[in-house]
């Protein structure tokens, strides 16, 4: 099937919601990354979105990589500890 | 004693492992650890630029509500003194775009941005927002008219306001660029250069003949022009204080 149309792919074929909760942004050490869950109930590293590029010279913080969920924040601030008083 | 050894040897295998593992995910070995200390930060704008609608996984984006709250991080960091802007990105989201470049353009840290393979649509303003400004000899920067991508205009209103919308572009690359409004318009509506399509598509050496981008040249050259305007952005706050 040929589907000749003026709107964009992404209008058309419309990706599941599911295709959305893959993916998601964590801090870990602080630091952003972009993830996706293994199915070992770890997060594996898709993209460092970090802006200091010696986080990036880091084994761990490889894409490729995983790290166990529980060490994963929503957000930066959850280490410390005026942010949980 | 017998137990310590026992400790060094399990350290020592999951170590192995852990290289192992490593290898088999990405093909890659370990990478020299340094101190997490740098004075230079840097911002990849890769991809499409994700506006208000959030683009399905598979495609590679970036997003503004990730890369602003990074610039204000960036503006507040004290260790911080200089940002380069790395990028290759096909255009995208005109107000995103636009929020990204603004939020670049008002940074008060000397900025150097550097346009590798394309720098396309949305990404000009981008490129010209940073207070100096590279691109490879191989790099190109598509100029074209905006456009709402398959939806067709209706009434002349949403005619006026994409109207608007361009001019707030044009002001934006003139204001923060060389280049002129009638230099600029020209290329941004001149046929024959893109097939089937208006707008031009500007090569590295001609976006520094029309005075879009200031210089070619790759990463050193753009390293080391940031270096010069962080001494010189410190040799005038010196001057504020004396």
């Amino acid at each position: 099937m040929i589907l000749y149309t003026i709107m964009p792919e992404h209008l058309v074929f419309q990706a599941a919601a599911e295709e959305y909760e893959k993916q998601t942004t964590v801090y870990y050490d602080g630091i952003p990354f972009l993830v996706q869950k293994a199915e070992t109930g770890e997060y594996e590293i898709v993209r460092n979105l970090s802006t200091n590029p010696l986080h990036f010279l880091e084994q761990k913080y490889a894409p490729g990589t995983r790290f166990p969920m529980s060490v994963a924040t929503r957000n930066e601030f959850l280490l410390h500890s005026w942010y949980n008083k | 004693m017998e137990k310590e050894s026992y400790i060094s040897e399990e350290k020592q295998e999951t170590k192995e492992e852990q290289a192992a593992s490593a290898i088999q995910q990405l093909g890659q070995t370990n990478v020299p650890q340094m101190t997490p200390d740098t004075n230079i930060h840097c911002l990849t704008i890769v991809g499409q630029i994700e506006g208000h609608i959030q683009l399905p996984p598979q495609n590679k984006t970036t997003k503004y509500e990730h890369v602003i709250p990074q610039i204000v991080a960036i503006e507040q960091n004290q260790n911080i003194e200089g940002l380069l802007v790395i990028l290759n990105t096909v255009g995208g989201d005109v107000e995103a775009g636009l929020a990204i470049a603004e939020m670049l353009a008002s940074l008060s840290k000397p900025t150097v941005s550097i346009v590798l393979g394309g720098g396309h649509s949305i990404g000009v303003p981008i490129a010209v927002s940073c207070d100096y400004s590279f691109i490879t000899e191989t790099a190109t920067m598509t100029i074209h008219p905006i456009r709402l991508t398959g939806l067709v205009i209706g009434v002349p209103q949403t005619f006026e306001y994409l109207d608007k919308m361009q001019e707030r572009v044009v002001r934006f690359v003139t204001k923060h660029s060389k280049i002129t409004e009638e230099k600029f318009k020209e290329l941004m509506f001149s046929k024959g250069n893109l097939t089937r399509d208006i707008g031009t598509n500007v090569v590295g050496p001609d976006a520094v003949r029309y005075g879009l981008i200031d210089e070619v040249g790759g990463v050193s050259k753009a390293m080391d022009k940031l270096r010069e305007l962080i001494e010189l952005n410190k040799s005038g706050e010196r001057k504020m204080i004396q």
